[in-house]
């Protein structure tokens, strides 16, 4: 039986939203005299309601959540930035939390400085950083300039330095927010690495990031926040399964507006998501990858017939960039059931690196069914298209899969 | 990286946890202490001359309007000579209470992302504030040789008027810095009170100069006595201050208020800063 190393109990946490709120002199000395107190503008906000779970020795939890779901204020209670409202949290155990690198990183310093003081104020002792100092320098990669102030250091190099300090934390329990979206893809790479080792080595580790591919390669057990509330709690791939879903059926593929929404709604587009290989959701894309765009259905005829279903990848100014249609392809779908999925696979993804949106066009007998302007957005990464690593740098256009021969080699 | 149980909660913790706790990051305490030294003193030569000329052009308008123009009575001892040693004890009171007073809102984002006791951060002040007052001393000593005016036995109770100075600077600068979370016009307020602060006390003038019937009254502001005090033990005049009792006892109700209302705001400050 695993020990249990953070005990939430009921937190809830109360914003006041309004006026007052942040409060200044002026409206202090107000209220002190008028009767009338200005309390009525504040409305209250909660960003967690009622929130409750255990967290074992060794366990990797991960927290998924949209926007504004609660994720970020729970992180800073469990880091004792802020306290609950109501409630208990209870931590046994050494707790380093990184809801950033390189906090106090002071630019005038040199980089050795900072270590020793970024290193302090995330709790190390400074017997521990000297004795991990060389480590921590060798992970950063910056040896030569260790001893400049960090105001001339270039971003990369920066981020490496404070994140080198950070991978040397040893606690019992960590907690981190969203560190993984610094640096270049490379740079992610190294840091999930680590992560991953931290988790082998038996940590207690509490995660929280928009990035589900990770959540789902690191953490053993995951929960899903919506509104300050715990909706899901279990397996991390399901969650992610199960937040997808309620993300699409609540929000983005499926209520759309009306202006980015038409057709005559004999067949409507359920949601959208893009699964790789194994059948994961992922959000994130590499360029050259394979994918399947998966589109759920529904129809208000028992059999479908005669069924046109065209994908449109655009750019973000709007410029097609590439198509999928199935009546070029493979031809009209005939004889299907009235609801289900319709999936499309694209063997090597031919996009740089950026950002491109999904239109998807229904047709039931050449009739408009539906059409989902900007239906799904397409992050996509530098990726291993060319089997070389290498992607062109200008980020434009679409990416072909050719060879290259010379036939005057001198012998 | 604190240690075992930590409980995270609605209610507030005692008295005696929160000393331990401040006890248990004593390293980051001196970390930000050095931090502030190096930057402000170890990045240039310039970093000691302003801590020099500070005090130096204040003590000759002080000793101007003072002693030439207003020719104040200093009971035979040299008037820059009197009013550097007022000043010891001032300067090192003002530069204390105005640097923890901004410590808070300087800190802004790092206490938005990590959690510490905010309180190491007025607390960790201490240290450059002790080396401006470090520097006057040295200024204060060069005029005694100057004046030929060998310090006396008096001398052994200077460590007690720096405790006294220390807890005025960081009591006030505790309340400042708290209020300024909710506040921010506090933070002008402070410079004001500082500069009026210095004529409300004896730097310039003998607090006996002050009549009979308002020397309770003067007393009442807590550097009088502090400010009085110092400058008895190092140039041993005459007589003990009187009513320092009086600025102790103000001084432990003012550090002791600001600790209970610094802890109070502290479980909030990062909500609202």
């Amino acid at each position: 039986m695993k020990e249990t190393v953070i005990k939430v109990e009921n937190i809830s946490k109360k914003y006041q939203l309004g006026k007052s709120a942040m409060g200044d002199l002026r409206s202090t000395i107000c209220n002190l005299f008028s009767r009338r107190k200005e309390q009525a503008i504040n409305t209250d906000f909660w960003a967690l309601r009622d929130i409750s779970f255990e967290v074992n020795q060794g366990d990797v939890l991960g927290i998924i959540g949209g926007n504004g779901a609660g994720k970020s204020t729970l992180l800073k209670i469990l880091s004792r930035i802020t306290t609950p409202t109501t409630g208990n949290v209870e931590i046994t155990g050494r707790v380093a939390s990184l809801l950033e690198i390189g906090t106090g990183f002071h630019p005038e310093l040199t980089g050795r400085e900072n270590v020793f003081l970024n290193g302090s104020l995330l709790g190390m002792r400074r017997q521990e950083i000297k004795d991990k100092f060389d480590d921590i320098v060798a992970f950063s990669e910056i040896n030569q300039f260790i001893d400049t102030p960090v105001k001339h250091y270039s971003s990369g190099m920066y981020v490496r330095l404070a994140f080198a300090v950070a991978a040397h934390l040893e606690p019992e329990i960590l907690i981190i927010d969203e560190v993984l979206a610094v640096g270049d893809i490379a740079f992610q790479e190294k840091c999930l690495g680590k992560m991953s080792e931290v988790a082998k080595g038996g940590r207690t580790i509490i995660f929280v990031s928009h990035n589900l591919d990770a959540i789902q390669k690191l953490c053993t057990s995951s929960i899903v926040l919506q509104n300050g509330e715990i909706i899901h709690q279990g397996e991390s791939s399901l969650m992610v399964k199960k937040f997808l879903e309620t993300m699409f059926s609540t929000a983005s593929a499926v209520s759309q507006s009306p202006n980015d929404r038409s057709g005559n709604g004999t067949v409507r587009i359920e949601s959208v998501h893009i699964e790789d290989e194994k059948g994961n959701y992922i959000n994130t894309l590499f360029a050259g990858q394979w994918l399947k765009v998966v589109l759920n259905y529904k129809s208000t005829f028992p059999l479908i017939q005669s069924l046109i279903v065209r994908l449109e990848i655009v750019d973000a100014s709007n410029r097609i960039l590439f198509i999928c249609n199935n009546l070029l392809s493979d031809g009209e779908f005939f004889n299907l059931s009235q609801s289900g999925q319709i999936s499309c696979v694209i063997n090597k993804l031919p996009l740089n690196k950026g950002s491109y949106f999904m239109h998807v066009y229904v047709q039931m007998n050449r009739k408009d069914s539906d059409i989902l302007m900007n239906a799904y957005k397409l992050n996509v990464q530098n990726g291993n298209f060319y089997s070389t690593g290498k992607l062109p740098q200008t980020h434009k256009g679409l990416l072909v899969e050719y060879y290259w021969y010379v036939n005057n080699t001198k012998k | 990286m604190s240690n075992y149980k930590i409980v995270s909660s609605s209610e507030v913790p005692s008295f005696y946890s929160r000393v331990v706790e401040i006890w248990e990051y004593r390293e980051l305490l001196l970390m930000l202490a050095w931090r502030d030294f190096r930057v402000k003193y170890a990045q240039s030569f310039l970093g000691f001359i302003w801590a020099l000329i500070n005090p130096i052009i204040t003590l000759v308008v002080l000793s101007f309007i003072f002693g030439t123009v207003a020719k104040v009575d200093t009971m035979g001892i040299p008037h820059s000579l009197y009013t550097l040693a007022g000043l010891c004890g001032w300067t090192f009171f003002a530069s204390l209470a105005a640097d923890s007073g901004r410590s808070v809102l300087n800190a802004q984002e790092m206490i938005k992302k990590i959690y510490f006791p905010r309180l190491v951060l007025p607390l960790s002040k201490t240290f450059t504030s002790l080396i401006d007052f470090g520097i006057v001393l040295l200024c204060l000593a060069v005029l005694m040789v100057i004046y030929q005016y060998p310090p006396t036995i008096q001398l052994i109770w200077l460590p007690f008027f720096v405790f006294l100075a220390i807890l005025a600077g960081i009591a006030s600068g505790i309340w400042v810095s708290a209020l300024t979370i909710r506040f921010r016009d506090f933070q002008h307020v402070m410079p004001l009170v500082l500069r009026i602060g210095m004529y409300a006390t004896p730097v310039a003038f003998p607090a006996s100069a002050v009549p009979e019937k308002y020397q309770f009254l003067f007393f009442l502001n807590p550097l009088a006595g502090v400010v009085e005090g110092m400058r008895w033990s190092l140039l041993g005049t005459s007589e003990f201050p009187p009513y320092i009792w009086l600025s102790l006892g103000i001084l432990l109700l003012l550090f002791i208020s600001g600790w209970i209302y610094f802890s109070r705001m502290e479980r909030v400050i990062a909500d609202i800063i």
